[in-house]
């Protein structure tokens, strides 16, 4: 896909999950929005992947570390083919395999469970050493939120992901300065969110995780990266794209009224 | 008493597996010493991860690991993995149903003994007991642990090796079959009262058992060594014969065999049974031999207990 491909791509994956969580009557669409567009590069253009055969072992991996924003990866899997899109407003309910937070066993196309914070990096580091030691050719790719580095166990993967090299793990960490509570820079003494990946031994990078083009340069650099495993520090803006809810935390987990959902569709209608 | 190292025997059976099965691999929170996988590292040294102490990690890593189709096995001290990495057992491992081998050093006062509470754990039974989908086993000496270790890596899920300090006393045969999932009857002398033990408490068990015998009490002494998924028939076919039970473990009075023993108990045949364990206290820093007749687990204490399984009517 060309840029403006996957940046209308994106779009489309927050429309839809505006529409999800809506006829759903729940979920998180705010964080959705702040990773789309690293989503949709991912899934229309990085990742090599089988929809068809959702197991293939030679495929690229994803942990969405921050598991609650996984209306947009159902999203991005519907539209790539994995299921169809019309199971997506069963998204939280009995019978559906869209469960709240990602599983592995119900969904087509999710490689973990994940969604208790701060474990996508150590899972992610599992699989890329699995992966390694059977000679898989492939990358594994997390999306880690700010807030959720937080936790002791996102540290305890940095330094043990160092060590043993893993040149193919690939992380995302999607800055929006927002976590459930309130500001991340006003509950927690994280930032600046780069350097401390950079005192543990990571390549490191810095971009705007809207910016399509800067996404793929920076995957790209971090491919030619092959002994360290590589972080890549995402300024983004939660709720991203739809103007109500743009750094408005209420959004977090909230769910659009009828109204909401057709502002949404408005505000984004030019830009699919 | 000979003594035989659980870690040991336990080490050597996944040698002999890992020889034949690459995608057998050590994930280790500092623990290769502890665990005696110093032969498996330096066999298979790309086959060992280690990750520092960091069971949180390791655990976490071991789910990743399992997710490609590498048959992982993390090493680490019960409670660390147990407590400190619970939620990463029971959401990332348990939950999926992740083929990882998790081997707890340490299970009891006994394993832990002079370390202190600390390093002593009588938690882990209970803990994994509850998390859906989680096999546990306590095999009663290195032989069983030998064993123990080779069925469980037949298993395609998740399974907790309960080990000890590695000085637990030989109680049975080398040859003796272990086989998950089943409890054995080690010996009967008759059906006045059940004796049910579960790991390294079997020596004192077996000496109640005889010193029952002199007193002219006829026992059964039966090894759980699979605490779950229990074998709730076979232990409610004892107890219709004995109607009546005591139960030994080196855990805490909570959660552990005993009390899966009282719930299958409850199910299928009431009946009078003496729970034996450590009765909610944290006990203290020790020789194991003494710790074990401190904390309420000497002969006597499994003597007097079947005694007061077999009254009648109440005991209070």
């Amino acid at each position: 896909m060309t840029n403006s491909e996957l940046s209308r791509m994106a779009n489309r994956l927050r429309l839809d999950v505006v529409e999800t969580v809506h006829r759903a009557g729940d979920g998180h669409p705010g964080p959705c929005m702040s990773i789309a567009d690293i989503v949709a590069v991912l899934y229309f253009e990085e990742m090599k992947l089988r929809p068809e055969e959702p197991r293939w072992p030679q495929r690229d991996r994803f942990v969405l570390s921050k598991g609650h924003a996984c209306p947009v990866l159902y999203a991005a899997l519907a539209r790539r083919g994995f299921f169809d899109p019309s199971e997506l407003p069963g998204l939280r309910s009995l019978g559906s395999f869209l469960q709240g937070h990602p599983d592995m066993n119900k969904t087509p196309g999710i490689d973990t469970v994940s969604g208790s914070l701060g474990n996508g990096v150590s899972v992610g580091l599992g699989m890329a050493l699995g992966c390694r030691m059977q000679k898989i050719d492939n990358y594994v790719y997390v999306v880690v939120g700010d807030g959720e580095q937080q936790e002791g166990v996102v540290w305890e993967a940095a330094m043990a992901a160092a060590k043993h090299n893993a040149g193919n793990l690939i992380v995302f960490a999607d800055c929006n300065n927002n976590q459930s509570g309130g500001k991340v820079t006003e509950l927690s003494s994280l930032y600046p969110v780069s350097d401390k990946w950079t005192a543990f031994h990571w390549h490191v990078q810095r971009i705007d995780g809207h910016d399509i083009a800067a996404i793929r340069e920076a995957i790209r650099a971090a491919k030619e990266e092959t002994q360290r495993p590589s972080l890549i520090e995402c300024t983004t803006v939660k709720g991203k794209n739809i103007p109500y809810m743009e750094n408005n935390n209420a959004w977090h987990k909230r769910t659009p009224t009828a109204e909401e959902v057709a502002a949404a569709r408005e505000a984004l209608g030019g830009l699919i | 008493m000979m003594t035989k190292s659980t870690r040991e025997a336990t080490m050597r059976a996944l040698v002999e597996l890992a020889a034949q099965d690459e995608r057998i691999v050590l994930v280790s929170p500092d623990a290769v010493l502890a665990g005696r996988a110093v032969p498996f590292l330096e066999k298979y040294p790309g086959r060992v991860i280690e990750v520092g102490i960091a069971e949180q990690n390791a655990v976490d890593l071991a789910a990743g690991l399992a997710t490609t189709g590498m048959k992982p096995v993390v090493v680490s001290y019960a409670g660390f993995l147990t407590m400190r990495a619970c939620e990463m057992i029971r959401t990332f491992i348990a939950y999926p149903g992740l083929n990882v081998k998790l081997i707890g050093l340490n299970g009891g006062m006994l394993g832990g003994e002079r370390e202190g509470v600390t390093h002593q754990f009588y938690e882990d039974v209970g803990i994994l007991r509850s998390m859906p989908g989680v096999t546990v086993l306590t095999p009663a000496d290195a032989g069983q642990a030998y064993q123990a270790a080779k069925a469980m890596m037949e298993v395609d899920g998740p399974v907790y090796l309960r080990l000890g300090s590695g000085r637990e006393p030989e109680v049975f045969p080398e040859e003796t079959p272990f086989v998950l999932g089943r409890i054995r009857e080690v010996a009967s002398y008759g059906d006045d009262v059940a004796i049910f033990a579960s790991g390294f408490v079997m020596n004192r068990a077996i000496l109640a058992l005889e010193q029952l015998k002199e007193e002219g009490i006829h026992g059964t002494l039966v090894d759980i060594s699979t605490v779950k998924p229990l074998d709730s028939r076979a232990v409610a076919a004892v107890l219709a014969r004995t109607n009546c039970a005591v139960a030994v473990e080196d855990h805490n009075f909570y959660g552990g065999m005993s009390s899966a023993v009282c719930e299958v108990a409850c199910h299928y045949h009431p009946c009078r049974v003496i729970r034996l364990g450590l009765r909610d206290v944290y006990p203290r820093s020790g020789k194991p031999e003494e710790l074990l007749d401190a904390y309420g687990l000497a002969v006597r204490d499994i003597v007097d207990g079947a005694r007061q399984a077999m009254q009648r009517g109440s005991t209070v």
